[in-house]
């Protein structure tokens, strides 16, 4: 903020890349599940940082408006997108949606098949799963990049765990 | 936690550990922030001369305002009691009181700037309350 107030808007913009790159990116990606049109929103996301930093008050903390700013622009970049093909392939299908009481065991699906299990969970539980697995981050962060309660947070990985991991058992 | 949970959360941790921006991430997006700030340059010295001539312009319409409203009190009427003053006084002049007269060479000036900062101001705040 010292920065901004200081008039070194490229400074701090600096500063900002180097702490929610990845964030900012992750967060876009886990809607868009595309490498490339998250990247593009990301980009668009630090330019609205950057814009609007000298209007930024501070009332909110920064990571919450960062957040904010990346959920609103990777919806519209949602919108804007094309209905797209379905990823839905009859045999993950299948496995996904196999029940809870599925029995337990040892088998692990390859990283493929997985990638493809994340992507035929619900939204809200694909969103989680990522953004927790992807820096490591605790579910209070996970929390404020989705702007949802902790406890959502902990229910939805623990529900889209049971499921990934019922299906890789299948 | 399971042994099934735990190799769950190392293959999970695996498959996303990787997801990061391209390595040219920074350098477009430095460069859209150069061109993003001069276009923010130009746009701000767009507004600042577009501010600018509105002020100018809102000024010369108070200017001719003021010269409207003292054209419209240029009647003939207040020509004629302007001479009609003037008349009364050349005539009453040489007809004065020598104390008056005394009086009025001690403290006609006076008088007369106070006359002009009273008329002034009444101008002033005329003009203030059709701005309000």
């Amino acid at each position: 903020m010292e920065l901004v107030r200081a008039e070194r808007r490229d400074e701090a913009i600096a500063l900002i890349l180097g702490e929610f790159r990845r964030k900012v990116f992750g967060l876009a990606y886990s809607f868009l599940r595309n490498r490339e049109a998250a990247q593009d929103v990301a980009q668009d996301v630090f330019i609205k940082v950057w814009r609007a930093l000298p209007g930024f008050d501070g009332r909110a903390s920064l990571s919450t408006w960062i957040y904010t700013i990346t959920r609103n622009t990777s919806l519209s970049a949602l919108r804007a997108q094309r209905p797209q093909s379905s990823l839905s392939d009859p045999d993950v299908m299948a496995a996904v949606d196999a029940t809870d009481d599925a029995p337990p065991g040892d088998t692990v699906v390859e990283g493929a098949l997985l990638q493809r299990l994340v992507d035929q969970l619900p939204t809200k539980q694909r969103q989680v799963i990522m953004l927790f697995y992807m820096e490591e981050q605790s579910h209070e962060d996970v929390a404020a990049m989705l702007a949802m309660p902790v406890g959502t947070v902990k229910t939805l990985l623990h529900r889209a765990r049971a499921r990934l991991s019922a299906a890789a058992v299948k | 936690m399971s042994t099934r949970d735990s190799k769950l959360d190392e293959r999970l941790l695996a498959l996303f550990r990787g997801l990061d921006v391209g390595p040219d991430f920074d350098a477009r997006l430095m460069a859209r922030l150069r061109t993003e700030s001069q276009t923010d340059g130009r746009e701000r010295a767009t507004r600042a001369r577009r501010q600018e001539s509105v002020r100018h312009a809102r000024a010369l319409s108070d200017l001719q305002s003021w010269r409207r409203s003292m054209l419209r009190l240029l009647t003939l009427d207040t020509l004629g009691i302007g001479l009609l003053l003037v008349v009364a006084v050349v005539t009453a002049w040489p007809h004065l009181d020598p104390q008056v007269m005394d009086g009025l060479r001690q403290y006609g000036l006076p008088i007369v700037a106070s006359l002009g900062v009273l008329l002034a101001a009444a101008a002033l705040w005329m003009n203030r309350a059709d701005v309000v």
